[in-house]
């Protein structure tokens, strides 16, 4: 198998009493699609916001690139290239959709207080080149019509296409996706799928949560099923659905 | 008194609070910081160059001065309490204005205490009339407000301002995208500051005498005003209602001593400053002028991609 | 400092600490009256009430008026007070802060409100009676108690202190609407589940917080003297009595209003013995609100919960 680029080792985080990651490890190999299913509640985006610094873990360690990633904070994670797109969207709901976009650029030099005034000439280029960029992914996710009206006029899955547009535009190495098919017509859905396919055919790595199993199934290279805060089952999309296990967890059948 | 002076009294005041506001509505307009203490910079201003100007340091240097402390302080002020809730910020940059006055209050030996002190006029020549004299302090005043509206226009339109902005819409998702809140936050605080500290130091060289009581949190709650009427996040914004509520004050002077309303005079005005604040939060929440979009050249094109569909 | 140091302790050996206690209980009586409307209502509304201070001018000079204006005795004044300052605290709730959280408003919009009425009342009052300072006719009649000089106005404070502790007590551990008022501070959305009515939790909440401010508006008038800026003096204390006890917490105010007592005075024999400017007395306070709230913003409430 290759190598593994991001690597969770017995993460375990309790919200009061509740224990809602109990002790998980998983590897997420470069240059693949890894899924992550499981029932309702069963401490997926938990996991995910431990990975992005947004939780600190109980017990356990992230390894990203080799590197433990386990006490940053989230900028510094995505500074090392691994960005998260929330389940629940979190845009800037008074800002425009490009401008949405375009905050989530890497290395941006008017992003600091000095550039944004010595380096006037130079990014206003790069604006210019991030803003095509970007406008080529809003057309895809059919936003593009909407580029300059404010973030809060968009539809529920509007928001969450927009969501998953922002953390494209950031040109991660890893890219942890919460869900990018939920509340997207399955039209769409499948589309993003085809795209985020073709982003990974470039060298990105993709680590999904998704409970439209069917689409992972046909998409991920390798798949994690998660269960009260444990992985129950992992393999292959062709090994999952045979094994019974799989079905008890995410059905309830035995 | 002389009419003439009086409106250019009124315009100085006008651009020294211009400033002030500006100052603010970079931080809260933009970033989204509730700093209740703006008067503490104000005052660190007045009194930095108030003690410079005594000593026979030159006027610009004495300005310059004044806003480096009063960033410097501001800078200080950040490092403990950007990290905390909405509501204690608010508190805390209050109770720091408070102390502060205390400070300058209690402290003879720093600036004459209750007393207050008076400073050498920066601007004088020979045969100079005050209505000169009143001209040139426009002249002064209104190049720094320019100085500092041009700073304030780029800096909110750039990508800069940008983030600045995204952390006052969700702070957790600008960190996710990588922005370091706390640095921005800093340096918010720390440039708004700053102004402000130029602000108190115009407002020190204009009158030449300062004492504490021109410093009470009055004084934070009218450049909210300000900030409010005119639109946060607009900077255009800022200076109509720095113009507004300094005209609104002076007309309720005049209403007194004009036309004889038997009311003191700075009782209506913080009356009816009061009542306007409530009723434009009620009903009129964003202000006066819209924000401000982020003016840079993706806009150019956005409208080539429009052209093209 | 070091040739001072023999000065100091001499000086310290002399003051009479029986005394500094009883006054310590004064101030931490005052504060703890006009703290209790301020936590309750921070607690349930969820932001500081800034216009907290002008409920207690109000309340000083309502008293004024029907005590000494209208010459009806220092008894009336109490009446006054707490029904003049608890309509207003209803109103401002009903006309402004209610409106306001409706509409959406942020928590810095009313912050800023509450700022504002603060100026409309504030000013109101000074337009009425003046900014000149003015005292109660009434005067106090000292006497010891042991090595304590009390006077009966302070027998009177710490009395209406107890009292107030011990209704409050009893208000929100044995009735409904006390109950109510404890369940939805600490989680609104269950106290909504249960079936209780928030709108008027909240709206007798401001009633009676804001009542209460009055009373201490009242006391502090009394033993010093009226002006409109009477309730922003002790503003800030009253925010550092509330947040060091933690928001919301009744139980915690009461501990940290002793506290706030006690390091306000022994402070002031520290700066008089120091040769500091007693100015300063209140930065003793400012002092402990900032460090509360960088330090251990949750105050002292998981101790008392
Ligand atoms: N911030 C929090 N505080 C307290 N409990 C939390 C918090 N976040 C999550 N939980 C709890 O942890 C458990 C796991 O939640 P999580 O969001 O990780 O589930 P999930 O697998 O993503 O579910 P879904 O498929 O519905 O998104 C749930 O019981 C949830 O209530
Ligand atoms: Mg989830």
């Amino acid at each position: 198998m290759e190598e593994a680029l991001l690597r969770i080792r017995e993460i375990r985080k309790n919200f009061g009493g509740l224990r809602a990651v109990d002790g998980v490890s998983l590897d997420v190999a470069a240059g693949s699609t890894t899924g992550l299913v499981g029932p309702n509640g069963s401490g997926k985006t938990t996991l995910f916001n431990i990975v992005f610094g947004i939780h600190k873990a109980d017990k356990g360690s992230v390894y990203f690139n080799d590197e433990s990633i386990s006490h940053l904070a989230p900028h510094e994670v995505y500074a090392r290239g691994l960005v998260n797109a929330f389940q629940l969207p979190r845009l800037f709901y008074r800002l425009t959709v490009l401008d949405n976009m375009l905050l989530a650029a890497r290395g941006h030099k008017g992003d600091s207080f000095v550039n944004s005034l010595a380096l006037r000439q130079e990014w206003q280029e790069q604006e210019m080149k991030l803003a095509d960029k970007a406008m080529e992914l809003l057309e895809l996710l059919e936003l593009d019509h909407l580029s300059l009206h404010p973030a809060a006029e968009l539809s529920g899955g509007q928001r969450k296409l927009l969501e998953i547009g922002r953390a494209l535009v950031s040109e991660p190495t890893l890219l942890l996706l919460d869900e990018p098919a939920a509340g997207i017509n399955p039209n769409l859905g499948r589309r993003i799928f085809e795209k985020i396919e073709t982003f990974r055919q470039k060298g990105l790595s993709f680590f999904i949560i998704e409970h439209r199993v069917e689409i992972l199934l046909e998409f991920a290279h390798w798949i994690y099923v998660m269960d009260k805060g444990k992985i129950a089952v992992e393999g292959k999309p062709e090994e999952i659905v045979n094994n019974p296990t799989f079905y008890q967890v995410y059905f309830g059948e035995a | 008194m002389d009419p003439l002076i009086y409106i250019l009294d009124i315009i100085v005041f006008v651009g020294i609070f211009a400033i002030v506001a500006l100052s603010l509505n970079l931080e809260y307009g933009f970033a989204g910081l509730g700093n209740f203490g703006k008067v503490a910079f104000f005052l660190t201003g007045a009194y930095t160059y108030a003690l410079l100007s005594q000593i026979g340091l030159p006027f610009f240097l004495c300005l310059i001065i004044a806003a480096l402390i009063s960033a410097s302080i501001g800078f200080l002020i950040s490092l403990s309490a950007l990290r905390l809730r909405e509501d204690y910020l608010a508190i805390v940059t209050l109770t720091f204005g408070e102390i502060l006055r205390l400070v300058v209050k209690a402290e003879h030996w720093i600036a004459g205490g209750v007393w207050g002190i008076t400073m050498p006029s920066a601007i004088s020549w020979a045969g100079a009339s005050p209505r000169m004299m009143a001209a040139a302090n426009i002249g002064l005043v209104y190049f720094c407000l320019i100085l500092g509206f041009i700073l304030v226009q780029l800096v909110s339109n750039s990508p800069y301002g940008r983030v600045l902005r995204a952390i006052r819409e969700d702070e957790t998702a600008a960190e996710a995208l990588g922005k370091d809140r706390f640095k921005y936050k800093a340096q918010a605080f720390m440039l708004g500051s700053g102004l402000a500290g130029l602000g108190g130091g115009l407002f020190a060289q204009y009158l030449r005498f300062i004492d504490p009581y021109m410093f009470l949190p009055t004084v934070t709650f009218s450049v909210w005003i300000m900030v409010i009427i005119g639109g946060p996040a607009n900077n255009w914004g800022a200076l109509l209602g720095a113009t507004l509520v300094e005209l609104f004050s002076r007309g309720t002077r005049i209403l007194k001593d004009y036309l004889l309303v038997p009311i003191d005079p700075n009782n209506l005005q913080y009356i009816l400053f009061g009542l306007l604040i409530v009723f434009i939060l009620l009903y009129r929440p964003q202000g006066l002028l819209k924000e401000s979009q982020v003016k840079t050249k993706a806009l150019e094109v956005i409208s080539r991609w429009k052209k093209h569909s | 400092m070091g040739e001072r140091l023999p000065l100091v302790i001499y000086f310290l050996s002399m003051v009479n600490w029986a005394q500094v206690l009883f006054n310590s209980s004064v101030t931490g009586c005052i504060y703890l009256i006009s703290a209790v409307g301020l936590t309750l209502t921070y607690g349930l509304s969820k932001f500081p009430n800034f216009a907290h201070a002008e409920f207690m001018t109000l309340g000083a000079y309502a008293g004024y008026f029907l005590a000494d204006q209208l010459g009806l005795g220092f008894p009336s004044a109490f009446v006054a007070a707490f029904i003049a300052s608890g309509i207003l605290g209803a109103l401002s709730y009903r006309g402004i802060f209610q409106p306001l959280a409706k509409r959406g408003a942020s928590l810095i919009h009313l912050m800023v409100a509450a700022i504002g009425l603060g100026f409309v009342i504030r000013h109101f009052v000074g337009e009425l009676w003046g900014w000149s300072p003015r005292s109660f006719k009434v005067t106090w009649s000292a006497f010891d108690i042991g090595i304590v000089r009390v006077s009966d106005l302070w027998l009177w404070l710490i009395f209406a202190a107890l009292a107030m502790a011990g209704l409050m007590h009893l208000l929100l551990t044995k009735t409904k609407i006390g109950k109510a008022i404890r369940g939805t501070s600490s989680n609104p959305e269950l106290a909504l589940a249960s079936g209780v009515n928030i709108n008027r939790v909240t709206l007798v909440t401001w009633l009676v917080g804001a009542a209460l401010a009055g009373i201490a508006g009242l006391f502090r008038g009394a033993g010093t003297r009226l002006s409109p800026m009477l309730g922003w003096d002790i503003l800030l204390p009253t925010f550092a009595v509330t947040i060091l006890g933690g928001i919301g917490s009744f139980y915690g105010a009461i501990a940290a209003a002793f506290i706030i007592g006690l390091a306000e005075n022994i402070g002031v024999v520290f700066l008089t013995s120091f040769g500091i400017s007693t100015e300063y007395r209140m930065a003793i306070a400012f002092l402990i609100l900032i460090i509360t709230l960088i330090l251990r913003p949750g105050g002292l409430a998981r101790m008392f919960r």
